[in-house]
């Protein structure tokens, strides 16, 4: 096996590369710490810590370019990949489309779950220029919400969609 | 995953089953990592991943159905040579485990390297015949599904083998096919009761008839009176499955609903 394709824990820490929100990182991971807690005690703290055993995706983010549970994969994990949280996808001058669509359409109340359904979103109209219902619900379908009943979120991603397409995005 | 000394990328098959069985590292795979990631005995200081290995596609070969051990059950359920075979069963049971999310993630190697209740592919893999790949010392070996969780293997995927591919054989390709997963809700990781049903038909009848049925022990298992009496043609076939599940201990109410899919499914044929 090459060299480079082990690394051994130093005092109790991994050392990983990669990259979040398009910018190069280097991060040192606790022995045994789940993406979630690593990015968190790192700063990005729009992914949320629900369940942690799974079920609920509050922690979902992008690790190259699918979603996935924060709290399922080990941090070491994304060593060399490309990861995106929600912090990466626009800000409050500058938001993105999905996230413009989820305020107008009353999409969030607590906003708990918010991050991950986007992100879940994301990945769906980055294949999907124009998903169904069912298509949309389906994308969704591991990002619970406990506010509402998933009618205006559903709404939200369709309105999100018709807007990236007027952009051309 | 507290004892955890290295990670290991692996890149090539060998390299990786090298690991394994280097005593220094005391190694365990993990592919999508949603069954075991957070149950790693402490006993593991190794955590090799699966990711960077060249075991995910999916592909004909020999006009038999390949399937690469890490393949997501998202991507098998997408892909398009899964959705044309056996009218889709594959691809149509890789969309009902659990959530998007851990679609994303969990692998079919991944699924089918240990005896587990709940697992989705384990009792479609037993009812299409399917062989699965091993890469172990000494290079690599075929062996039939069903004979993956046997003692007489001798061999543990994940810890001294792994699993690179899995055979669908080319004969199943137009079989018509049912996967049922009766669970809570949709999404549920559990289930009362997964069963799979398969025909094939010569003329008016029957010429190969499969059964299986998963969730009620670790290991699925195929129900022969029901098979016997759906070959024979014989109208009270569902109730010969009663007697299979009742051997199983599956109950009253697992046994009447699996009855009664099975006599909807021969309804259809």
């Amino acid at each position: 096996m090459k060299k480079n394709d082990m690394i051994e824990t130093v005092k109790g820490f991994f050392n990983i590369e990669l990259r979040v929100n398009g910018e190069k990182k280097e991060l040192a991971v606790k022995n045994g710490e789940f993406l979630l807690d690593a990015l968190r005690r790192h700063g990005w703290k729009g992914t949320k810590k629900g369940c942690d055993t799974g079920d609920c995706g509050s922690c979902t983010v992008l690790l190259n370019g699918k979603p996935v549970l924060g709290c399922l994969v080990p941090a070491v994990t994304a060593h060399g990949g490309e990861l995106t949280t929600i912090e990466g996808l626009g800000s409050v001058r500058d938001p993105h489309p999905l996230q413009e669509a989820f305020v107008e359409a009353g999409a969030v109340q607590c906003g708990f779950c918010i991050p991950g359904m986007i992100l879940s979103s994301k990945h769906l109209l980055d294949s999907n220029k124009n998903p169904t219902e069912a298509e949309i619900r389906k994308a969704l379908d591991g990002n619970l919400c406990r506010c509402t009943g998933y009618v205006k979120q559903v709404e939200a991603v369709k309105d999100a969609a018709k807007r990236l397409r007027t952009k051309g995005k | 995953m507290k004892n955890i000394k290295y990670y290991a990328f692996p890149s090539n098959v060998k390299d990786a089953v090298a690991l394994l069985l280097d005593k220094k590292y005391k190694a365990m795979a993990l592919a999508g990592g949603t069954l075991v990631a957070k149950t790693l005995p402490d006993s593991v200081e190794t955590y090799l991943d699966l990711k960077n290995l060249p075991i995910k596609g999916i592909k004909l070969a020999g006009g038999n159905l390949v399937i690469g051990a890490g393949a997501t059950f998202d991507e098998i359920d997408r892909d398009k040579l899964c959705r044309s075979w056996a009218g889709g069963v594959i691809s149509a049971a890789a969309s009902k485990c659990s959530t998007q999310l851990v679609r994303n993630m969990a692998t079919i190697g991944g699924n089918i390297a240990r005896p587990h209740s709940f697992n989705i592919f384990p009792v479609v893999l037993l009812g299409l015949d399917a062989k699965v790949r091993l890469q172990a010392r000494g290079g690599t070996k075929l062996i039939d599904f069903s004979a993956l969780y046997s003692s007489g293997l001798g061999l543990r995927p994940g810890l001294d083998c792994l699993i690179t591919e899995i055979v669908i054989p080319a004969r199943t390709k137009k079989w018509k096919c049912e996967f049922i997963k009766l669970a809570r809700t949709q999404s549920s990781w559990e289930s009362y009761i997964t069963l799979f049903f398969a025909a094939e038909k010569k003329g008016k009848a029957l010429s190969r008839a499969r059964v299986s049925v998963g969730a009620l022990s670790p290991k699925p298992f195929l129900a022969p009176a029901a098979e016997k009496a759906m070959l024979a043609g014989d109208a009270s076939a569902s109730k010969a499955f009663a007697s299979d599940l009742d051997a199983a201990r599956a109950g009253e109410y697992r046994s009447t609903a699996a009855s009664n899919l099975l006599a909807r499914f021969i309804k259809s044929l």
